[in-house]
């Protein structure tokens, strides 16, 4: 989401005027009640759940206890103490791999997406539809989807590399391979992104390409001088938003290590344990609900300082 | 020359997107023994004799021993009460916000749009709490209430109202009429674009979302679709791909209709809004 600007209406000339008091009195009341089911929602279900998350990381709690007060034990555990919290930084670890894969991998597919659509125009729209296809899925068919596509003995994939003389790879059960095969799986659902590159290249003026084709630019020095610099401002916005969506992968995940209890661990040698997986198994496995509001702050945090160093470094580049 | 290799890369695209769907449908009509080939086949062909052998009975297994066809009658109900009444309650709050005057107004509204900022991660746990102390946790009530109100489609509705020309409803406002009459007869009917939008953005986000049911029901009944079909992975049929293409299909055939039907309005809203949340 880009930052909302919040235009104040401007004062209607003589509109409050000819509003008589008793009709003011009216429209606050209204007003009120209108706003009053969502407010009603946004505490209960927003502000409340966000306050007692931080006050939760400070106890030790399960939804059957009371919580006991323990500081600022579950940060230092989570932290530090790796045979209480074994897992912690393997976790970290495969998420940072997954979002430095990931995020670029589907950046530069959505772009290159949006560039050959943007360069046609008859099927453009049926194309863009097929392109956009996999991201209207849940979670839950694509994770099974692509359990069937990455079968190490009769899935598609292995069967179409074995046309081609690759030999077949055991995907999501060689811990290497887990990541790149997530990885790819994200890079398929990467039409929001798509979409999103797509207006920002409808918003480059055609006077600007057209200058620099009369200037005797080819393609690619075009895409290199022209285009890819005006979409600036697009790939900062999906660049961002894309790396907080990644650091809380969760539902995919889940879903392609369902079954033969490897949920638990989250794929061979936990490959593909990410954080919110293993936050998860905190919260709703090992009963350690403390624990697991801890690390949802820890990943907030984490958020937070690498959203605003993104920001810092495009100010740099642009000065 | 340039055009022709465009097209050859898009259609090499369209078909790394497609296929894994043709795939999930392929499956889901051949028989058990008919999956387990190396000469990959888009029909359900018999796997010795090259004969047709296409089959439902996938189909009838999921759908009742797999238990996903009481999940999909839950995710119709869920989706056809929350929609609706999220919609209702966000657009009341967005009208507000963009043209009825109270006090403290516009602090509100920006202390609202704040909350949007902490992910849905940190108040996961928490949220489960309060659901729980509501007498929801396990509940039809769970999966609809804590989901039936979203601070990012107010804003979505509030920026749509606040494009609506004043003059409009100042008329109206001068002629006598309330504001809850103007917000009906005036506003509402101007404003379908967003409406249709934030509607369908709202369906396939709820539609498709397994982590909440995931963690507000455990009664088996009350399995949501994308939940089912999690289960039916997990489950030992979970190794039985034609099974679980079925099921897939299930979860995915109604979003695809609803993507065709509507794709206009829904990839013009995308580029604005996103779709999450």
């Amino acid at each position: 989401m880009a930052a909302p600007v919040l235009e104040r209406p401007p004062a209607r000339p003589g509109g409050r005027a000819r509003r008589r008091p008793d009709a003011r009195r009216r429209d606050h009341l209204i007003g009120a009640l209108l706003v009053a089911p969502a407010l009603a929602y946004f505490l209960v279900f927003l502000l409340y759940p966000a306050l007692s998350a931080l006050s939760y990381s400070f106890t030790d709690w399960n939804l059957r206890t009371e919580a006991a007060w323990v500081g600022l034990a579950n940060y230092a555990g989570l932290l530090f103490d790796d045979v209480k919290y074994p897992h912690f930084w393997k976790s970290v670890g495969v998420t940072l791999q997954y979002t430095l894969i990931a995020v670029p991998l589907t950046l530069v597919t959505a772009l290159a997406q949006a560039l050959l659509l943007n360069a046609v125009r008859r099927g453009a729209n049926v194309f863009r539809l097929l392109l956009f296809l996999p991201v209207v899925t849940a979670e839950a068919a694509v994770g099974a989807i692509w359990r069937w596509l990455y079968d190490p003995q009769y899935g598609l994939i292995n069967t179409l590399l074995g046309l081609v003389g690759i030999p077949g790879q055991n995907w999501l059960n060689t811990p290497e391979l887990v990541i790149p095969a997530l990885a790819f799986i994200a890079a398929w659902q990467c039409g929001i992104s798509m979409i999103i590159y797509l207006a920002g290249l409808k918003g480059i003026p055609g006077s600007v390409q057209e200058a620099a084709i009369i200037d005797g630019a080819g393609p690619w020095q075009r895409f290199r001088r022209v285009t890819f610099p005006m979409l600036r401002p697009t790939t900062f916005y999906l660049l961002v938003t894309g790396v907080i969506a990644a650091l809380q992968v969760f539902g995919l995940v889940y879903v392609i290590f369902s079954g033969n209890g490897r949920s638990v661990t989250g794929g061979p040698e936990q490959s593909g344990l990410t954080y919110v997986l293993h936050l998860y198994l905190f919260a709703f496995r090992y009963d350690a609900m403390g624990a697991a509001c801890a690390m949802s702050f820890i990943l907030l945090v984490f958020i937070v300082i690498v959203t605003a160093l993104q920001f810092r470094f495009v100010k740099q580049e642009a000065a | 020359m340039r055009r022709i290799s465009v097209y050859v890369a898009l259609v090499l695209l369209a078909a790394v997107s497609v296929v894994p769907f043709l795939w999930m449908l392929a499956t889901s009509f051949k028989r058990g023994q008919d999956i387990y080939t190396t000469v990959p086949s888009l029909l359900p062909l018999d796997r010795k004799t090259g004969e047709w052998a296409g089959t439902l009975d996938n189909y009838a297994y999921v759908l009742d021993v797999g238990g996903l066809g009481g999940a999909f009658v839950n995710s119709v109900w869920v989706c056809a009460v929350l929609v609706p009444a999220k919609l209702l309650i966000d657009a009341l709050a967005a009208y507000a916000f963009a043209r009825i005057p109270f006090p403290g107004r516009d602090k509100l509204f920006v202390i609202m749009l704040g909350g949007m900022m902490v992910p849905a991660i940190t108040l996961l746990v928490p949220r489960i709490h309060v659901t729980q102390s509501l007498g929801m946790f396990d509940s039809g009530w769970g999966l609809i209430v804590p989901n039936i109100a979203s601070v990012l489609d107010i804003f979505l509705l509030r920026q749509f109202f606040l494009s609506i020309p004043k003059e409009l409803e100042e008329a109206a406002l001068i002629d006598g009429a309330g504001r809850l009459r103007i917000f009906w007869r005036v506003v509402l009917p101007l404003s379908k674009p967003v409406l249709a939008v934030v509607t369908i953005t709202s369906f396939l986000f709820h539609w498709n979302d397994l982590v909440w049911p995931l963690l507000v029901t455990n009664d088996p009944g009350l399995h949501t679709l994308p939940l089912a079909l999690q289960q039916l992975v997990a489950s030992p049929d979970g190794g039985r791909a034609y099974y679980v293409m079925a099921g897939a299909a299930l979860a995915v055939l109604p979003v695809i209709a609803v993507l065709l039907v509507f794709q206009r309005r829904i990839l013009r809203g995308i580029a604005f809004t996103g779709l999450k949340g």
